[in-house]
């Protein structure tokens, strides 16, 4: 920065020798201090069997080795962090969570999911209303998740453009993952049938089903017009006229390419069926979101390879679409091969406790292999990261979370969250322990920049 | 798995219709009875009749003949959840299971749980599976006055539909007052009262005012001879409340604000009643002024969403915070009105366990401390000769979100046992 405030021809030069001297020290104390080694945990690198006494090295916010200690070479000069008798796992990734959208403390104007002028939304991007100051955040950090699919409400039947996101940052520009473009939103059932009580459409299912196709035909339309279009220009035609720009469409168009993954609310088996409809017509990739009675069309699901991002919550009902929850479903879901993550769709549950949603499958019977990857890999993939995010493997992102004892443990807490390398949240710092428990002044939306006004 | 082998037997006798009152003899590894002595050795429980026979600790215990034997690493007395809306606020949450809230008066002190309870709602049936054998079911938070509790039984013995004459140990348990964001929020929006918390306040101080006058006019009616022509008229619900103004019925006043709590404090103090706290979310912020009180605090579920700016201050540490500060407590799970539809009391005092308030002292808190604060530990709460035989068995630390609950006694009868 300095640099650019300098203009005579001597002193640049003389600045530049003393900043190339800066540089070349700050390069050399960082290559020392670059390598992080978290050593003498029970390491669960998700991707192979946990490893007793393990070691994690990191460099340059990427994994550089994870193994054995003793068979794990620690560079000299790396920042050594004792972790013995604690648990390391990746960081979690929640494939549904609307933190940073429905902001806390709520308040009559902090929800900004659900736009409820009309049912059909994708022109709509959730990066365009998420708080990166919402404590929310801060809280889901205390909670261990590092990737988090921030999602529209599910008031439409298609809600808008979601936003696959690092939990990181000042701006959405510093949060959202480089090369993404996030999923669509689209759901079903009972909540986009809250526009019936206004005379308006959706009233029904049916409805609902036939503004979904109703975009999509519309979108291919447009699509083979572009493509039409296209052709003409590269086959030289000069008088091609290029077809007006939709910017409802074109993320439309995302989805029946493959780009776009859409995450699907979801609950009733027969809502699950018409999603599957639907994707079965129009080609489009699936995420089953919430899936309360997946388990009963888990065929269904499996033959298709459609994976599922579960929601658990306490206790059934409080809508009749969740009446037949049951603990049980994802261990059902995992013995008929479907995939299955976990999600908070915080502020349903708090993201705070990501880890008891996959606890608590645990104790509706699935296994606790498939519960961890029910928090890393599974949803990592189901958000198209899993060659970046989701296993603790060379090459991958430093994301990784320290926790105190065994992850399926109520009395275990997360000790440590690191995205890339960096750490975000230190249970030892007060500061940051009040994001994990809760207390007075944690809805502040900037606690730790004071002003010094008055 | 190994704890289930005594479940063999259970299970062909329970499926019987014709049960006849069958005697346990519950063998725990980790026996916690929460009655005098310590806790969490081995030991025996022996049911008789549906009550408490003997309890036996020690490791080695020989279950008697003439018993069916129960077997579970870990066994608590039933838990009490003591301040909810199940029976009343139905799972489906349409308007036709939904009695909780009669929002059509600031004060209602005239209405009860007891008519609008369902004692076949699925909430309970779910809450007895996890544990929760005895409830308070209070009326809604939305009026100021918002009637009277009752306390039930999750399910009866012998009665797979009971009446809620069966399922209650207390008809009219205590009178529920709301303070804060809800009753404001549902009158002032239709431009009525209260539409301020200093509004709440009056119409609560003006009821208690009000039952007093009534009570000091029939009295005096009664003096000079009762004569019929002049006999006052009749007011159900400053009747109502004339037992709560007399110190025989518990006033509860539901509060999430530290301001709303001292709110409380201030007007229980000025009728001299008998009172305690509900929901008490920001409760550790005053501490002082709940102790200098000396009531006790029904906890709101420590789950609870921040869904508005009084909720906003909760923690997990809440009844840690409390227990430490000399307070006596117990844990409620209030009213939800969305997902889930009702907190579970065995997963809010699991979160407070790991939050500094540790695994036994948790234990209490939602058995002991709670029959202790609602005055039924004549009957409930720990496992004594004489008490109800309400038992809850697990297959590991009650709070750890990988064990089960094996089986849940009321009454000395299987209400609940795991099928898998």
């Amino acid at each position: 920065m300095r640099v650019r405030t300098v203009r005579s021809g001597r002193t640049t030069l003389c600045l530049w020798a003393l900043l190339c001297a800066a540089i070349a020290f700050s390069a050399q104390t960082s290559a020392a201090q670059a390598t992080l080694a978290i050593r003498g945990a029970k390491v669960y690198p998700i991707s192979g069997p946990p490893i007793e006494h393990g070691v994690l090295l990191v460099a340059n916010g990427k994994i550089v080795a994870v193994g054995e200690e003793g068979k794990i070479k620690i560079p000299r000069g790396a920042t050594i962090e004792d972790a013995v008798a604690k648990v390391v796992m990746p960081g979690i990734v929640d494939s549904h969570s609307h933190i940073g959208i429905i902001a806390n403390p709520m308040a009559e104007d902090s929800g900004d999911a659900n736009e409820g002028s009309g049912p059909i939304q994708p022109g709509l991007r959730a990066l365009d209303a998420i708080d990166p100051a919402d404590p929310n955040i801060r809280m889901a950090t205390a909670g261990g998740v590092t990737t988090a699919n921030i999602m529209p409400g599910s008031g439409n039947v298609m809600g808008g453009q979601t936003a696959y996101v690092k939990l990181r940052g000042n701006t959405i520009e510093q949060m959202l993952i480089p090369g993404t473009i996030g999923g669509m939103k689209m759901a079903n059932g009972e909540n986009p049938k809250h526009y019936g009580a206004k005379d308006k459409a959706p009233m029904t299912r049916m409805e609902e089903a036939a503004l979904a196709r109703g975009i999509y035909e519309k979108a291919a339309q447009y699509k083979a017009k572009w493509d039409a279009y296209n052709k003409a220009v590269t086959a030289g035609d000069k008088t091609a006229k290029q077809p007006d720009r939709d910017l409802d469409l074109d993320p439309v168009v995302e989805v029946l390419e493959g780009k776009r993954v859409v995450h699907n609310h979801t609950h009733r088996a027969d809502d699950i069926m018409t999603a599957l409809r639907l994707s079965d017509e129009f080609h489009y990739r699936l995420v089953v979101q919430h899936g309360t009675e997946s388990c009963e069309v888990a065929s269904e699901l499996a033959k298709r390879h459609v994976p599922v991002s579960f929601t658990i919550v306490d206790s059934p009902g409080g809508k009749l679409e969740t009446i037949n929850l049951d603990l049980g479903c994802p261990a059902a879901l995992e013995k008929a091969g479907v995939k299955v993550a976990f999600n908070t769709d915080d502020p349903i549950t708090s993201s705070r406790l990501i880890i008891r949603q996959a606890a608590l499958a645990v104790r509706g019977g699935m296994s606790e292999e498939s519960a961890l990857k029910g928090l890393t890999i599974y949803p990592a993939e189901m958000l198209d990261l899993g060659d970046r995010i989701g296993t603790l493997d060379p090459g991958k992102d430093a994301d990784f979370i320290v926790l105190s004892g065994p992850p399926f443990s109520v009395y275990t807490h997360v000790l440590e969250t690191w995205i890339e390398g960096q750490k975000v949240f230190d249970r030892s710092n007060p500061q940051d322990l009040r994001y994990a428990t809760g207390g007075f002044g944690v809805g502040d939306r900037f606690p730790a920049s004071p002003r010094g006004g008055n | 798995m190994r704890a289930l082998r005594g479940f063999t037997l259970l299970i062909c006798v329970a499926a019987s219709p014709a049960l006849v009152a069958q005697n346990f003899a519950v063998l725990a590894e980790h026996l916690y009875t929460m009655a005098d002595g310590t806790q969490g050795g081995p030991g025996l429980v022996l049911i008789r009749d549906g009550k408490i026979e003997a309890v036996r600790t020690g490791p080695h215990q020989q279950p008697p003949d003439g018993y069916t034997v129960l077997k579970a690493t870990f066994v608590t007395p039933g838990l009490i959840d003591t301040d909810t809306t199940a029976g009343i606020s139905g799972a489906y949450n349409v308007r036709a299971d939904q009695d909780q809230d009669e929002a059509t008066d600031p004060n209602t002190a005239d209405v009860r749980s007891l008519d609008s309870f369902n004692p076949n709602e699925r909430l309970l049936q779910v809450l007895n599976q996890y544990g929760v054998t005895t409830v308070q079911t209070a009326p809604g938070p939305r009026n100021p006055v918002a009637g009277r509790a009752g306390i039930f039984k999750t399910a009866a013995p012998g009665s797979a539909s009971p009446t809620v004459e069966q399922l209650a140990v207390r008809q009219e348990s205590a009178m529920v007052f709301n303070l804060g964001d809800n009753p404001k929020d549902t009158y002032g929006k239709k431009d009525k009262a209260p539409a301020t918390r200093m509004k709440t306040a009056e119409i609560i101080r003006h009821a208690l005012s009000d039952a007093k006058a009534y009570e000091e006019k029939w009295d005096k009616w009664k003096k000079e001879g009762s004569d019929i022509s002049k006999q006052p008229s009749r007011d159900m619900k400053l009747e109502a409340l004339l037992p709560v103004v007399d110190g025989k019925l518990p006033a509860i006043f539901n509060a999430y604000r530290a301001d709303d709590i001292d709110t409380a404090i201030r007007i229980g103090n000025e009728f001299h009643l008998h009172y305690m706290l509900a929901s008490v979310t920001e409760g550790y912020l005053i501490t002082d002024a709940i102790r200098r009180a000396g009531v006790p605090c029904l906890l709101g579920p420590v789950m609870q969403r921040f869904q508005s700016l009084e909720t906003a201050n909760a923690t997990f540490e809440n009844p840690a915070i409390l227990k430490r500060a000399g307070i006596p407590i117990a844990l409620m799970t209030g009213l939800e009105d969305y997902v889930p539809k009702n907190r579970i009391l065995l997963f809010e005092a699991g979160i407070a366990a790991a939050n500094g308030l540790g695994m036994e002292q948790a234990v209490r808190t939602v058995t002991a401390d709670a029959a202790k604060v609602l005055s039924i530990d004549d009957r409930v709460g720990s496992l004594a000769p004489g008490k109800d035989a309400d038992v809850a068995l697990f297959d590991g630390d009650p709070f750890e979100y990988t064990s089960h609950v094996l089986a849940v006694l009321v009454g000395g009868q299987v209400s609940y046992q795991r099928s898998k």
